[in-house]
């Protein structure tokens, strides 16, 4: 016990008496923490937003005016158990006349006189199944069906989604990679000065019969504090964020933030990590 | 307790030690003299197992330097008290912090760090500057401290390398005449020196003699 205590103590003061270069990175943790804890949220929220692009995705199946009621009644069953269907609806030429007079305000019974409209199906994909692969693969099975005429849905619009889903991705891996290791550096630079500017302690420690893990481990809480404190300060600020918006302009941008203790715990424990991951490799490049 | 055998232990262009063959009995008074490059320096800390001899071996106690790991070399210092010309005293902590850290090195427990670190610091009469910084102290008061830090963890021996080195003469006699009670009290104490003129103040104290490398006399 005694000798934690010592050990934290050395850390703490360590971490007060190395100044700029502890601020310095205390700061730039913070920064970084911010930027991935504001990335990771904005992604979230971009592809949740996506995802509910996705959920009113329809696929119609088109069947042939010459099919006959039986066939479309066993190709009903079929549908039906298909398990990459969510849900199915069924489109009479009755109800499609109906819904051509919804959209295009004019009787198809005035233009022609007969009903010209075939009957189809109307399925959404469970939501794994949203993607073009699947989607593809799904409409080559149903289109070879003899009595379904065409299948049709959105491809391109599904390209264009897919390829901004992956842009947003990688793009917050991207900036959560690059972030995580300067910070890892930048701790790491602060603890190497730290241990220049102490080498009169490591080498005193040596002579007093101080163990390894006694010399080192001061070094490794502060840089852990390091890690700590700024992503404390990046929680806090994060945390203000939100209140703002959520209470005074969530007026104005209809959106508001919801995030769980949990997120806030992450940002620190990488903070954290960022701070020990750093430290541990000044002092194993300087200190062995 | 302390034995070198055949010990070789050089640098670049054969500076260093020879061939030494000595041993140092416990509770022994040592001094070590002879000129500078002599080889003094090299011989303590091979004591200490800072350096490790090319040929032959040093025992200290069980510790063979031979066959000693890594992680026991720190075991070994706590039983080797150290002292310097220089004092190495940290010079952001106060005299209670200086010898008290020998003591966390050691892993004792607050309450027993306490009251060793006073005891030992009235022994080496410092019982009023406990709380003084090392730059408020003079530079005999400062070797005291550092005599208390090596002495504060009861070392089988103490090693002081030029001790006096940077006192006047006044003072150098004091200390002398401090590492002469320790002595007394059990400790072996060896003095490395070039100040001839303090081996006469410990009556009995044995002397090594070097040049170049090797002993050339030894009582
Ligand atoms: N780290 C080192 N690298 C190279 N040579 C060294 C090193 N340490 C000591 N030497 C050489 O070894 C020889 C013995 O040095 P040592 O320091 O033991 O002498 P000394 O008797 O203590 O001298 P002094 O009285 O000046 O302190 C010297 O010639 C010195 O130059
Ligand atoms: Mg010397």
């Amino acid at each position: 016990m005694t000798i934690l205590w010592f050990l934290f103590k050395e850390g703490f003061k360590g971490l007060i008496r190395s100044k700029y270069s502890g601020v310095f990175s205390i700061f730039i943790i913070t920064i970084s923490i911010m930027i991935v804890g504001l990335g990771y949220v904005a992604a979230r929220d971009t592809l949740f937003m996506v995802e509910n692009i996705k959920a009113q995705f329809d696929v119609d199946i088109f069947i042939k005016q010459t099919a006959a009621n039986d066939d479309i009644a066993s190709f009903e069953k079929k549908l039906a158990q298909m398990e990459e269907i969510e849900h199915l609806g069924y489109i009479s030429p009755e109800d499609a006349a109906v819904k051509f007079k919804k959209e295009f305000g004019e009787d198809i019974f005035d233009i022609l006189d007969y009903n010209p409209l075939p009957p189809s199906f109307t399925i959404r994909l469970k939501p794994i199944y949203r993607n073009l692969i699947s989607v593809e693969a799904i409409a080559n099975i149903l289109q070879s069906d003899p009595i379904v005429d065409e299948v049709k849905y959105r491809k391109n619009f599904l390209i264009i989604l897919e390829k901004y889903q992956r842009i947003i991705l990688f793009s917050v891996l991207g900036i959560f990679v690059v972030l995580t290791v300067i910070s890892i550096a930048l701790t790491s630079n602060s603890i190497k000065m730290t241990i220049f500017a102490r080498r009169d302690i490591i080498s005193t420690m040596k002579l007093i019969g101080a163990t390894d893990l006694f010399v080192k481990t001061p070094f490794v809480i502060e840089g852990t504090l390091e890690g700590g404190i700024g992503a404390l300060l990046a929680s806090l600020i994060i945390y203000s964020f939100f209140y703002l918006q959520n209470t005074y302009l969530q007026s104005f941008f209809d959106y508001r933030v919801v995030v769980s203790y949990r997120f806030y715990i992450g940002l620190i424990v990488l903070g954290t990590f960022m701070g020990l991951v750093g430290s541990r490799r000044a002092v194993k490049k300087f200190l062995d | 307790m302390i034995s070198f055998i055949n010990v070789k232990c050089t640098f670049r262009k054969n500076a260093g030690v020879k061939k030494l063959n000595f041993s140092i009995d416990d509770g022994e008074f040592v001094f070590l003299t002879g000129p500078s490059g002599a080889g003094k320096s090299t011989l303590l800390r091979l004591i200490y197992m800072d350096l490790f001899p090319e040929k032959g071996k040093v025992l200290i106690r069980d510790y063979d330097s031979s066959s000693i790991k890594d992680r026991d070399i720190p075991l070994l210092r706590r039983k080797v008290g150290m002292i310097f010309q220089d004092y190495q005293l940290l010079k952001d902590r106060d005299v209670y912090q200086n010898v008290a850290l020998a003591l966390y090195a050691s892993h004792y427990k607050t309450r027993e760090i306490k009251s060793r670190v006073y005891s030992v610091l009235n022994q080496v009469g410092l019982g009023h500057r406990v709380h003084h910084k090392p730059t408020e102290l003079s530079g005999g008061e400062q070797q005291r401290v550092a005599i208390a830090r090596a002495l504060v963890k009861e070392p089988i021996v103490l090693l002081a390398d030029e001790p006096t080195g940077n006192l006047d003469p006044r003072v150098s006699v004091e200390l002398i005449n401090l590492l002469n009670k320790i002595n007394k009290k059990g400790t072996a104490v060896i003095v490395a020196t070039h100040n001839y003129s303090l081996i006469p103040r410990v009556p009995g104290a044995r002397l090594i003699q070097m040049n170049e490398g090797e002993v050339t006399s030894i009582t």
